[in-house]
């Protein structure tokens, strides 16, 4: 029992020693180009779960579905990114994204089996206001290369996060599962819906 | 035996409010452009991504292919070097942009590009990327050294790059096995990244 004063004496020396001075200004560089472009479709929670959805929903429809999203998808993404950087306006962006995502949970609550043309245009549609969102603030990057190479990074293993949860319809349990996360989507995605039509503050 | 630990961790906290910046003058020392070549590319993002992309793709056309590319990649940096002060400070990046375009587009599709046109997409990436890496150069620096500390990492990083892509997407493996897609899903991310940042360059 003794030691422990001493425990918690050295502890404490131990952080202060290792401690380092914050760097809380503005991101400057590489390192802060890219840390905004990891964190900016992760911090958005409209992003976030319509991207996981997009995964998910690819791997319900099974190949081809489940390994040609995860490759066209980014290229479809930033021709959405190239509007939103040449600020080509699209109709009611954040709309579209809440619609998205409502869309996607419902499609995956319902297991909805589009045609893969389909399923592909829908997705390719919504891959585009999501672009656009993240393009638009490319411009403004520290740096945009390393804003670029974040985003797109970010979004790529959003997906896989969803295809590694998608798996899980391999087993009946897991299937009740995945439809409850979707409707779960879908409820968020309702309430970014009602926030961008401005029934929510 | 009990206060061990205590004691250990008093000595790195004593050894750890004592540290001060380790100071090397490795760029200062005779042998320091050498070292300033091989790491000037590894801190600039159009670089790593660039020649990876290359890398990547030689690795996924398989070793027969992808070896050629040990020696044009090098000699191409060195002739991107030897050019660099007749491109001046034209800015690179929309060619960067383009063949990242290219390169993720190539690999997206899981094209099985020629021998003759990978050496050449090589070739061109290395020219870009030389001539880059030659127009910052200052001219108390020893262009010699720095060419041969550039074309010994573009070596090593090509090289690694491809062998590593060669192990890791096996040519039994079919089309839709996870590694070819992993590998032409990272060609999505490449393709996309070049397709926004021309736009940047053509936009600004």
């Amino acid at each position: 029992m003794a030691l422990h004063v001493p425990r918690a004496l050295t502890a404490a020396i131990v952080s202060f020693a290792l401690a380092q001075p914050a760097l809380a200004h503005e991101q400057a560089g590489v390192a802060g180009g890219l840390v905004s472009g990891l964190l900016h479709p992760v911090t958005g929670i409209d992003h976030l779960i319509a991207m996981v959805a997009v995964g998910i929903w690819g791997a319900q429809l099974g190949a081809p579905a489940i390994w040609i999203l995860p490759i066209t998808f980014p290229l479809v993404m930033a021709v959405g990114g190239v509007l939103g950087v040449l600020h080509v306006p699209l109709p009611m962006p954040e709309v579209m994204i809440a619609v998205s995502a409502v869309i996607l949970g419902v499609a995956v609550a319902a297991r909805l089996r589009l045609p893969f043309p389909a399923a592909a245009l829908v997705v390719a549609i919504f891959a585009i206001f999501h672009g656009h969102a993240h393009g638009a603030e490319l411009p403004r990057a520290a740096n945009a290369l390393a804003y670029g190479v974040g985003f797109v990074t970010a979004t790529g293993l959003l997906h896989l996060f969803g295809i590694a949860i998608g798996a899980l319809t391999r087993w009946p349990f897991g299937e009740r599962v995945i439809q409850g996360l979707g409707a779960g989507i879908a409820g968020v995605g309702c309430y970014f819906l009602a926030q961008g039509l401005g029934a929510v503050a | 035996m009990k206060l061990k630990p205590v004691r250990v961790l008093m000595a790195v906290a004593i050894l750890l409010t004592g540290t001060s910046a380790a100071d090397a003058h490795v760029v200062a020392a005779r042998l320091g452009d050498f070292y300033m070549g091989a790491s000037h590319p590894l801190t600039d993002l159009q670089d790593v991504v660039l020649w990876i992309a290359t890398g990547v793709l030689a690795g996924t056309l398989g070793a027969s292919k992808g070896r050629w590319l040990i020696p044009v990649f090098p000699i191409g940096l060195l002739v991107g070097l030897s050019l660099a002060p007749v491109f001046g400070t034209v800015s690179t990046q929309l060619a960067d942009a383009t063949m990242m375009l290219a390169i993720g587009m190539l690999l997206a599709a899981a094209a099985q590009v020629p021998t003759l046109v990978l050496c050449a997409i090589a070739f061109a990436v290395a020219v870009i990327r030389g001539a880059a890496n030659g127009a910052e150069l200052g001219p108390e620096t020893d262009r010699l050294l720095f060419a041969a500390g550039l074309a010994c990492v573009g070596y090593g990083v090509v090289t690694l790059t491809m062998a590593l892509t060669v192990v890791f997407k096996r040519t039994s493996d079919s089309v839709t096995s996870w590694r070819a897609i992993a590998v032409r899903a990272l060609g999505g991310w490449i393709g996309a990244i070049g397709l926004m940042m021309a736009s940047l360059v053509l936009a600004s």
